[in-house]
């Protein structure tokens, strides 16, 4: 290697770093799909009316059926306005962006990726929806220039804070990416829709993709009906990569555990959110949905989306440690709210979730909450959520808490008995059995709406194997 | 030719001050130097340290040609109260109002009506070159500057943020393209141009959601927007019939025909009221 001197070397490296990025490039540019099909229109639309009316409605209005449930609500493909875009604001996606979405599917919202379409039905969709909107022929795309991936290891941090800082990516965003700034409350989509800003903490809720190009993308040229505008002309594209890398490093990647694992503690139960048990104890990360009203709309965009929990517990208390993002913390009239529920003996197996709750015939419920408004915990059996949204009274059993808001986010900890005597017809956790619970949360700035996640059991003894009998 | 393009050069100057601060009535010609000082001085009054100057249209000749079009926007009814705007969500917006900032959609004053686009709808014929020099569409305080405003096609924009704050400009025209563009630091400039008439092409701001404004686009010179005193001028209309449009945000729109013969025209009124 003495013939190479370490500047050439250098050089050979940028050389290779960029032939990669050029090359990781055109695979963006031009999947590697099989030859595209010559366009064909009619096989598109009859695939749209398969697959996709039920949401984008019959004639691509955005008005399906299931369109009013939505959050955010599907495209209305006779305007032309599409979010994810590698091309300048105002103009059309290219064809490739539009068969990505249609491959991918927008994470974290009802848009599914479809894969399993033959790839030649996928570029007859394009087709189809290019057909829909004169945008295509009037504003056609204009792809934006962008620089060669540094990769990772060249990212400069410390500068991607600074410009995050500088472009004011915290005024809807917030200081560290909780999607809690002080414009974030008030954002509308072009349609008028309440829209919140992305929680750059939950990588998997980006539905443009949370990989640093695709932030980058995002950016560069904004999302186009909603607020996000494009910052073109005001970022270099080099910089842009050191934007979007540390926006990638804001993101706290899930740990969507199947069975929620607790641990067994031998000295003391901690009380304290800082407590250093905690740092034993396996973190689950739980989505959250908004129960839609009986309206049948969103009366607003929902807020809290994802809750991480950690359990420990002792001969006879479990302790639980609640962490979720909510963008303002309310602490008098509709206060922000927890309920940690235990699934009823009864319905072992049943798969109806608190979405539905209550329905008709449902049985009551062990309703361990805790309330912002009180700062105080309890327990208490109801057939319905209206203990804790009638105000913050702390019903039933006082259990001790401890609790904490800074910077967007609720931590929370909470502790009962393990056999609950204290509360007649309460949730008796067995730790030889795997008890399931579930969470649902308000927002008291829009306490007409809980966010509630699936049941999810949680193991407090080791889990074996089971031993099938031998013939 | 050459006179109608000076003439619009006024009018523009003109129509960019009245947004600005409010005008009168008057004659094209004697008003633009007035026109430019009240566009400065609003730039420069609230935002003194801005490194935006304020547009400087060549000075128009008083050969205008045509018939100078004036008239006035009634109001009848109870003077509605304007609206305070609260500007919490951003300091940067709440230090540069001493006094609270009110928003700008309805201006009663003496049973008039301001912020009016007064514009020939129908009847013009011939084509007008746009003028080269840009309407500025000034940021100043989180509020926009004019908030009403006529352009012309092809007429230069110029966006400029005022502010030591992120603004987006998000326009929503239907014929036009729609943009949405971020201008994150103090003293940025975005140039953008229309390329269809439009009335109205709405401007927003998603960061601070009391700001919007209403530019129109139009191929031709004959708009105005209504002062603080509901008045306003029309430089130059050639002999015609035409349909005459006046629009408000709030109230919507009313027509009536006007004929201009001899050069000479009757003063025009227009009445707005809540129902």
């Amino acid at each position: 290697m003495t013939w190479c001197s370490p500047p050439a070397l250098r050089q050979a490296i940028v050389l290779r770093t960029a032939m990669l990025s050029l090359m990781a490039w055109s695979a963006f540019a031009r999947p590697a799909f099989a030859e595209r099909p010559a366009p064909d229109v009619a096989a598109g639309r009859a695939e749209y009316v398969r697959s996709c009316a039920r949401c984008h409605g019959v004639e691509g209005a955005g008005d399906g059926i299931d369109a009013k449930r939505f959050y955010p609500r599907p495209r209305d493909f006779r305007l032309g306005i599409y979010k994810f875009r590698s091309t300048a604001s105002g103009t059309a996606p290219t064809d490739e962006d539009l068969f990505r979405t249609v491959t991918h599917g927008l994470p974290g919202s009802n848009m599914p990726d479809w894969p399993h379409l033959d790839e030649s039905i996928r570029w007859h969709l394009v087709e189809y929806l290019k057909s829909l909107a004169p945008i295509f022929q009037e504003a056609p795309a204009e792809p934006m220039a962008v620089a060669a991936d540094p990769g990772k290891p060249h990212a400069d941090l410390a500068k991607g804070r600074a410009l995050y800082e500088k472009l004011g990516c915290a005024a809807c965003h917030g200081p560290t990416g909780r999607a809690n700034g002080s414009s974030a409350g008030g954002l509308v989509d072009d349609w008028g829709m309440p829209i919140r800003p992305a929680n750059l903490a939950q990588g998997w809720n980006y539905r443009g993709g949370s990989d640093a190009e695709s932030v980058m993308r995002r950016f560069l040229s904004g999302i186009d009906g909603a607020g996000m505008p494009s910052y073109a002309g005001t970022i270099s594209p080099e910089d842009a990569w050191h934007l979007a890398y540390y926006v990638v490093s804001l993101q706290e990647p899930p740990r969507w555990n199947r069975i929620a694992r607790a641990t067994r503690v031998r000295g003391e139960l901690p009380k304290a959110i800082d407590h250093p048990a905690w740092h034993q104890a396996e973190r689950t990360d739980v989505r959250l949905r908004s129960v839609v009203t009986t309206a049948g709309e969103w009366a607003k965009a929902p807020t809290v989306t994802q809750v991480a929990f950690q359990v420990l517990y002792d001969e006879e208390t479990l302790a639980i440690k609640l962490a979720w993002d909510d963008p303002t913390e309310n602490t008098q009239g509709p206060a922000d709210a927890l309920a940690v529920v235990f699934k009823p003996a009864g319905l072992a197996g049943d798969v109806v979730t608190l979405q539905a709750w209550p329905h008709e015939g449902s049985s009551a419920l062990d309703l361990w909450h805790w309330s912002a408004a009180t700062k105080r915990a309890g327990e208490t059996l109801s057939p319905n959520f209206d203990v804790i949204t009638a105000g913050g009274q702390a019903a039933g059993i006082e259990r001790s808490s401890a609790a904490r808001y800074a910077d967007g986010r609720w931590q929370v900890v909470l502790q009962r008995p393990l056999a609950s005597p204290d509360l007649e017809g309460g949730a008796v956790l067995n730790p030889d059995e795997l008890p399931t619970l579930a969470f649902a949360i308000w927002d008291g700035s829009h306490a007409s709406e809980r966010a509630v996640s699936p049941w999810i059991d949680v193991a407090l003894r080791p889990l074996k194997p089971v031993q099938h009998a031998q013939e | 030719m050459n006179t109608q393009r000076v003439a619009s050069i006024a009018l523009m100057a003109i129509v960019t001050g009245i947004g600005c601060g409010g005008g009168r009535a008057q004659d094209a010609a004697a008003r633009t130097e007035d026109a430019e000082q009240q566009a400065a001085n609003v730039q420069l009054a609230e935002t003194p340290e801005t490194p935006v100057k304020a547009i400087r249209p060549a000075a128009a000749s008083a050969a205008t040609g045509g018939a100078s079009l004036q008239g006035i926007v009634h109001w009848s009814g109870t003077a509605p109260t304007r609206e305070k705007i609260s500007m919490d969500a951003d300091p940067v917006c709440q230090q540069q109002h001493a006094q609270a900032a009110y928003k700008e959609d309805v201006i009663v004053n003496n049973a008039t009506l301001g912020n009016v686009l007064v514009y020939l709808k129908e009847g013009v014929s011939g084509s007008y070159s746009a003028p080269s020099t840009p309407v500025v569409l000034n940021q100043a305080g989180c509020m926009y500057k004019p908030h009403v405003a006529g352009i012309r096609v092809n007429q230069p924009l110029q966006i400029v943020n005022s502010d030591s704050t992120l603004h987006n400009i998000n326009a929503k025209p239907t014929a036009n393209r729609p943009f949405n563009v971020a201008q994150p630091v103090q003293g940025m400039k975005t140039d953008k141009t229309f390329t269809k008439p439009e009335v109205m092409v709405k401007f927003k701001c998603n960061v601070h959601p009391w700001m919007n404004a209403y530019l129109g686009v139009l191929e031709h010179p004959f708009f105005a927007v209504t002062g603080e005193d509901g008045s306003f001028t029309i430089a130059g209309v050639p002999d015609g019939t035409y349909v005459l449009e006046a629009w408000h945000e709030v109230y919507g729109a009313k027509t009536q025909n006007v004929t201009v013969s001899g050069g000479r025209v009757s003063p025009v009124e227009f009445t707005f009221s809540a129902q």
